[in-house]
């Protein structure tokens, strides 16, 4: 008994020592999410677009603490809990839009809270999404009257390397460290053609031209893989050679850069056309770094396979074209042709990048679905739904605690008074971490202190 | 084998008969449809004879024609009209070399209608969609008022089917350079100098010219005859002005200069109008708004409201829609959806694509499902106002139009044919 305990003291105090060091080095910003007080919900009798592919009728889902705790057939009703009847109605996991640009681009769209984009140099790696962000942004619960329980921020196109985006959760709080969803990975907003070359190409300088785009990125790469090379050369020394140099200086830039090609922050990369696509898939081949989606990619549909042989997700709009030429070759089947691309093994997400299309993302899927089946793909509604759950989450890195209803994963849930895939449904009750965070036709709806009697006094803004 | 191919000429026979009877069908008639007119009537089955480029009949009994369309189970409406448009005068809008939609010189009597593009790549786009006919605007010009848009039917006629400078814009509101009280005595004095021309002054670009120099206001806006005579008809012929505007309280100075010009005003954005909705219904003023946007995208902005639709709908407003992003101005139909969903009535979605901004635009003979009137149709494959759906038949003038667009080409390029290279598919 008393021998053991030194051991346990050793232990104890082993902990602590590194948790002093970590609470001295700790990395800053990390998330203080706390979720809603989680309820203990039955929803009964739905029908399911579960989001991993699968549409089940007359199913039950069984929420506790926070997770989804067992889904299927007459569930036995335990005490305390509180039922939903959703005979007619459909339960579909959370939403998630993996592109928006709320909070940083909040409303009302002004010059003083225009923060998405350091359009000061074309590589601004060190910026990060999540330090412009404005947690007041009247739009996050617009969006979730329409179901979006999380969304990834990131910054705007104007550089070639933009900064790090963050996935939040759609619970508006007062400090963004509590909004951040927790353990979710940051990820790399980067951007081909027109505007980089067009933002710095006025000033007369570089990049004026997709060429120097190109090369801008391998320039910022290599740099990169000498930081990295640096890093890990001081790391690999022994404790002494350590206490004989000093650590390499601290670079924001580098840091993220590095993150990437270290396989911890994932690449999201605004590129239209398709052999721009195919040319930054070798830029990320030459400097070992993966690339998780391209984002708006209105030509994905010219390089549908390429997208399925290198495992990227193309996150796309179901319709936008036009506002500029490299978005001129507009395709509705766009999504489809990517997401049945090598017998089905494609990746596609249907985004936003918008705050009134975040709001209708179910509309959005549904038409891309539409067109895809007009274009000869035998699709059904439950791989679609996919489209806006399970692929943005695992594109967001946070598939293993949402984006499906699997027993175990966050109960973030949806229940809609239609079909999400029609135009008449609507989001009538959504959960976060299986709490309820807003009940169409009663008051439980988040209100910003924006929205705090604007208008009138005594009112909130979206009140009448 | 010689049975073999009598059989192939004969029905090669027979198919060019048939597609060369259908080229010059005379007749029409779609069958079986459920007519959605436009007008206040509920939905019926009925059959519509088109002879020419009209409606000749609409009825429940059978009706006999040269070709005949079977529409059971199939919706038809008149074809849709959008107000808010840019087609045939923006290609691309990041692309200034391929718009025509912004003037230097002329700041209210600027026209748009000699830059219109009948092969623009949205005109197929937009129409396969459903939109058989658009009202095109300029950009705003430096005065609060000014611009004229036209009236097109998309039928993509090298020889241009339209009303020229059918309409004014203006805008009303915040803004960065002026202040609104700026921009409301502007347009009072504007309007009171288009007051006091005559016929015989706007015949005489002499008598404008120093009309001009005398009148403070167009002196100091350096203004020109075209623009003095696009005010005249403002004031004196009745000329719709879309005017864009939001806030509640700058809602109601537009009423108050609709009443003391007698103008024809429209308002469009309008996002504030469920909070004067009784007044501007009081005074027959109709709007145009997305119906999507509930985004309180300025400080005029703050009432946007995904309801508002309905509000305006009880208090007898008549409306129309527009998309908040441009190409795609079929989406006034999902537009009417989310509408439809938030509590707008179905029939009343339907008439603001349809016979409301034919009424309120002077558009006449189109618009609605009527004998007499111009045979611009859809047979819709299942409800027009889920976006998923899409036009199976569109008549444009009484003409079966083809639904083939670029991008369902690029579509069949990169999914059929897929053993050719990219460049030798069609």
């Amino acid at each position: 008994m008393f021998m053991t305990n030194p051991i346990k003291i050793t232990l104890c105090c082993t902990f602590l020592f590194f948790s002093s060091i970590n609470v001295l080095q700790s990395k800053p910003f990390e998330s203080t999410y706390q979720p809603l007080p989680a309820e203990k919900i039955l929803i009964t009798n739905a029908s399911i677009y579960d989001g991993d592919g699968n549409e089940f009728k007359n199913t039950d889902v069984l929420v506790q603490d926070g997770k989804i705790i067992a889904i299927g057939e007459d569930l036995p009703v335990p005490e305390d809990f509180t039922i939903i009847d959703a005979t007619g109605k459909w339960v579909t996991p959370g939403i998630i839009d993996i592109h928006s640009h709320m909070g940083v681009y909040p409303a009302p769209g002004v010059r003083t809270s225009s923060d998405g984009n350091e359009a000061t140099s074309p590589v601004t790696a060190d910026v990060w999404a999540e330090h412009s962000m404005w947690v007041q942004d009247p739009q996050y619960a617009l969006a979730l009257t329409g179901g979006v329980t999380a969304f990834h921020v990131l910054p705007g196109s104007a550089n070639l390397i933009g900064g790090r985006g963050v996935t939040v959760k759609n619970l508006q709080r007062t400090t963004i460290n509590s909004m951040k969803f927790p353990d979710a990975p940051h990820s790399l907003k980067m951007a081909c053609g027109e505007n980089p070359k067009r933002v710095y190409g006025n000033r007369g300088q570089a990049p004026s031209t997709r060429m120097g785009n190109a090369a801008g990125y391998r320039k910022s790469w290599i740099q990169a893989e000498g930081y990295l090379r640096k890093l890990t050369e001081y790391e690999e020394k022994s404790a002494e050679a350590k206490e004989l140099e000093y650590a390499p200086r601290r670079d924001l830039e580098m840091e993220t850069l590095a993150g990437v090609l270290k396989g911890e922050i994932l690449v999201h990369n605004h590129c239209y056309r398709a052999d721009e696509m195919a040319t930054m898939i070798d830029i990320a081949k030459e400097f070992n770094y993966k690339i998780t989606a391209f984002h708006h990619g209105v030509e994905a549909y010219k390089i549908a396979d390429l997208l399925a042989d290198n495992g990227i997700c193309g996150a796309l709009w179901a319709d936008w074209w036009g506002f500029k030429h490299e978005a001129y070759d507009m395709v509705q089947a766009n999504i489809a042709i990517v997401d049945q691309a090598r017998n089905g093994t494609g990746c596609a997400i249907v985004h936003s990048d918008d705050a009134i299309g975040i709001q209708h993302l179910n509309q959005e899927a549904s038409k891309s679905l539409a067109a895809g089946r007009r274009a000869g793909f035998d699709i059904s509604e439950a791989r679609a739904m996919k489209w806006i759950t399970s692929n943005p989450a695992k594109a967001a890195g946070i598939y293993d605690q949402t984006g499906s209803l699997q027993v175990g994963k966050n109960a973030d849930i949806v229940v809609w008074s239609k079909n999400p895939f029609s135009v008449y449904a609507l989001a009538e009750k959504v959960f976060i971490d299986g709490a309820m965070a807003y009940n169409r036709g009663t008051d439980l709806l988040p209100a910003s202190d924006f929205d705090i009697g604007i208008i009138s006094p005594t009112k909130n803004r979206t009140q009448e | 084998m010689k049975k073999d191919w009598l059989k192939i000429y004969l029905v090669s026979i027979f198919g060019y008969a048939l597609i060369a009877f259908s080229v010059n069908a005379q007749t029409i008639v779609i069958k079986n449809a459920t007519i959605y007119d436009g007008l206040n009537n509920s939905p019926f089955v009925g059959n519509i004879l088109i002879d020419q480029n009209k409606i000749k009949k609409i009825s429940t009994s059978n009706l006999q024609a040269d070709l005949v369309i079977d529409a059971s189970d199939k919706i038809v409406t008149p074809g849709f009209i959008a107000t808010d448009t840019q087609i045939g005068i923006v290609e691309i809008g990041a692309l200034s070399v391929t718009r025509d939609d912004s003037s230097n010189m002329y700041k209210i009597g600027f026209s748009i209608f000699n830059g219109f593009n009948p092969n623009s790549t949205l005109i197929p786009w937009n129409r396969s969609n459903g939109i058989t006919s658009a009202i095109t605007l300029p950009n705003n010009t430096s005065s609060p008022i000014g611009g004229l848009g036209s009236f097109f039917v998309l039928d993509s006629k090298l020889d241009v089917t339209g009303t020229s400078d059918m309409v004014m814009i203006g805008e009303f509101g915040g803004s960065s350079s002026k202040s609104r009280a700026e921009q409301f005595s502007m347009i009072e004095d504007l309007l009171v100098l288009a007051s006091s021309l005559s016929k015989s002054d706007i015949n005489s670009d002499l008598e404008l010219s120093s009309l001009i120099d005398e009148w403070a206001i167009s002196n100091a806006m350096d203004l020109h005859p075209r623009d003095l005579r696009a005010l005249y008809k403002l004031v004196n012929e009745n000329l719709p002005l879309i005017i864009k505007s939001h806030r509640a309280s700058d809602l109601l100075k537009l009423i108050e200069l609709k009443e003391k010009f007698n103008l024809n005003i429209v308002i469009m954005g309008a996002q504030e109008a469920s909070l004067v909705a009784a007044k501007l219904a009081e005074h027959n003023i109709p709007l145009i708004f997305d119906p999507m946007n509930n985004i309180p995208e300025s400080f005029d902005e703050l009432a946007s409201n995904i309801q508002m639709a309905s509000k305006l709908e009880e208090a007898g407003i008549q409306m129309m829609f527009t998309v908040s992003r441009s190409h795609n101005y079929h989406l006034i139909r999902q537009g009417a959806g989310v509408a439809v969903a938030n509590g707008l009535s179905y029939e009343a979605a339907i008439r603001s694509l349809t016979s409301t901004p034919a009424k309120v635009f002077g558009i006449e003979d189109r618009g609605v499902i009527e004998s007499g009137k111009i045979a611009d149709l859809i047979i819709w494959e299942a409800d027009p106002l889920e976006p998923s759906s899409m036009p199976e038949y569109v008549f444009i003038n009484g003409e079966n139009i083809d639904l083939t667009t670029r991008s369902s080409r690029l579509r069949d390029r990169y999914t059929k044919k897929l053993d050719k290279p990219v460049i030798y598919r069609d």
